[in-house]
């Protein structure tokens, strides 16, 4: 076992036990930081692994949870029907919508994901197709109904997103031990050196988008049940940059640091919040200080992840 | 099937009308050291730079096998079995050693689409033998002791050789290495040299770049001398040195370092 696989069992059994101590208001912030956490993770996957300075993640995190929220007010579908479309339409809206932008680079990319992100948020807010609800998006969205027992305790929740965290980690830890995830850090590392190697870059790159929005639309299905309502300002473009800022703050292709990082992001805000807007403050001071002093982050990633018959000598 | 390996006809490449190759022509036989000399600013990278497909050039064909590859990808041109190392040292620095190596692997690996997210006993083997394959390359060159040191704290002369050793985990037909003992002290270059040979007893064709002469001389059977992107002569090293026409162009042309 790794270092990597001992901090994720370690996180999931604090994260496994502590609904028992905790009271519904604060199992419901247990909950966002879970779903939040996914986010977290499958923006990673395409900042941190491969480098694509995406800044447009909120869209496809609010594409999963309005795909749930409108089969399932609109067309009847109960929401365990919801959950492969929620992860499917994510996926091809993400391969279609930077399919032709994936070969631009940092600071060009990035312009072009906030785009798709105000485009889809002018999409939610106009009401296009008549289904989206409006500024005031979509109420009364089921609860799971499974077996016949309605999972509609926030503890369900709790637990929902729980597993749904499990299946993330095991498979960023399917896809760091694969060559997919180093062809990311590849071409993260050095593009030149990458593709000389024989990795097709566009490839990679949009593997990392396909994978990182199909994730980021399953923590958006989850999301819009445990609120049984969605609406257009949770997946704004300041949303994505949280989820950018996250990972960098925390640290790129770190799984302590994202976790951190959704931490400090998410979970202190509400701890601290008799301290109203001060907060924010705070966090801006906190963002930057970071980026000064920790230019890798707050747990900065570590690489060296080889099977243990390889270490010898010194290390 | 042609009996040469990679045939450069007639290429030209033009950079907004500054001619960087000049209707080029030179053939490699399989199993050759074969040397590219030239003063700096010849054309030399340049070349290596359009038959790995970096650069399209505009006239000429790039024959491997016989076929045209001229055009092609980089990384499909690394998939037929042409694998490069940089003048410029070019490690992912912050991963390990045995990481580099392991990107050697990539097109080696049979990981199928799904294997990213979903992994199945063939996923497991794969990682194992290639993981393994990544050993006997570290072995082979002295970097079993790096295994987990990152790649850019190591010295000049052992990023060298990580990045052969990366590019001969690919199992190459042919390597191609530009200026692979820049930067080397006399000993490096010497083991570089041993290092090389060994390379070619593995049936590895070598196609390289270099300003030490002595190296050059006593390794490649076969050069080309280039100047202005163009051909002067091209011959085995005896008569490559006695060629009036490439003392001229060294002692034309005394520019400083690229």
């Amino acid at each position: 076992m790794n270092k990597t696989t001992i901090i994720s069992l370690g996180f999931l059994l604090v994260m496994g036990v502590f609904p028992f101590f905790a009271d519904s208001a604060w199992l419901a912030v247990g909950t966002t930081f879970l779903v939040f956490s996914v986010v977290a993770f499958s923006q990673d996957i395409i900042l941190g692994r491969a480098g694509a300075f995406h800044m447009g993640h909120a869209a496809f995190f609010g594409l999963g949870a309005y795909t749930t929220a409108i089969l399932n007010t609109h067309f009847g579908w109960p929401i365990l029907a919801t959950w492969a479309p929620a992860v499917i339409i994510p996926m091809v809206v993400a391969l279609i919508t930077t399919a032709p932008i994936i070969h631009l680079r940092g600071d060009y990319l990035l312009v072009t994901t906030i785009g798709i992100n105000i485009i889809f948020l002018q999409v939610l807010e106009n009401d296009l197709f008549g289904i989206t609800g409006g500024p005031n998006g979509i109420f009364g969205i089921d609860v799971v109904k499974i077996f016949g027992y309605e999972l509609f305790e926030q503890i369900h929740m709790y637990f929902m997103a729980f597993i749904l965290l499990g299946i993330t980690l095991f498979i960023m830890k399917t896809l760091d031990g694969s060559k997919f995830g180093r062809a990311m850090f590849y071409i993260n590392k050095d593009d030149v050196a990458a593709q000389s190697m024989g990795i097709d870059l566009r490839y990679y790159k949009l593997y990392a988008f396909a994978i990182g929005a199909g994730l980021a639309g399953a923590a958006g299905s989850m999301f819009a049940v445990q609120y049984s309502a969605v609406s257009p300002e949770a997946f704004d473009v300041l949303q994505s940059i949280m989820f950018f800022t996250i990972v960098l703050v925390g640290g790129s292709a770190s799984l302590p640091g994202v976790l951190l990082g959704t931490f400090v992001m998410f979970v202190l805000p509400e701890i601290f919040r008799e301290f109203e807007t001060a907060r924010y403050l705070v966090f801006g001071l906190a963002m930057i200080l970071t980026m000064i002093l920790r230019p890798r982050g707050i747990w900065p990633a570590k690489f060296g992840n080889i099977p243990a018959f390889l270490k010898k000598g010194k290390k | 099937m042609s009996q040469y390996l990679l045939e450069i006809k007639n290429v030209s490449k033009f950079f907004s009308g500054l001619t960087a190759i000049d209707a080029l022509n030179l053939k490699v036989k399989k199993g050759q050291i074969y040397g590219i000399i030239g003063p700096n600013g010849a054309g030399k990278t340049t070349l290596f730079n359009c038959i790995t497909g970096i650069y399209t050039p505009e006239e000429g064909e790039i024959l491997w096998h016989g076929k045209d590859i001229k055009g092609t990808a980089p990384h499909k041109i690394a998939g037929l079995g042409i694998l490069r190392t940089f003048q410029t040292i070019r490690l992912f620095a912050e991963m390990s050693v045995a990481e580099n190596i392991m990107s050697g692997r990539h097109i080696k690996s049979k990981q199928k689409w799904y294997n990213g997210i979903i992994p199945t006993p063939a996923y497991y083997k794969d990682e194992k033998y290639n993981w393994g394959k990544v050993g006997e390359y570290m072995e082979l060159f002295g970097l079993s002791e790096y295994a987990t040191t990152p790649a850019g704290d190591l010295s000049y002369g052992v990023q060298r050789k990580i990045e052969m050793a990366r590019a001969l985990a690919a199992e190459p037909e042919l390597l191609i290495l530009d200026e692979p003992a820049a930067g080397l002290n006399e000993n490096e270059t010497k083991e570089l040299a041993d290092i090389i040979k060994k390379v070619q007893a593995m049936g590895v064709t070598i196609m390289m770049i270099e300003h030490d002469m002595d190296m050059i001389m006593s390794l490649c059977e076969y050069m080309t001398v280039i100047n202005f992107g163009a051909w002067i002569c091209d011959g085995v090293a005896a008569d490559v040195q006695d060629n009036p026409a490439v003392i001229e162009a060294y002692i034309g042309s005394e520019d400083e370092d690229e």
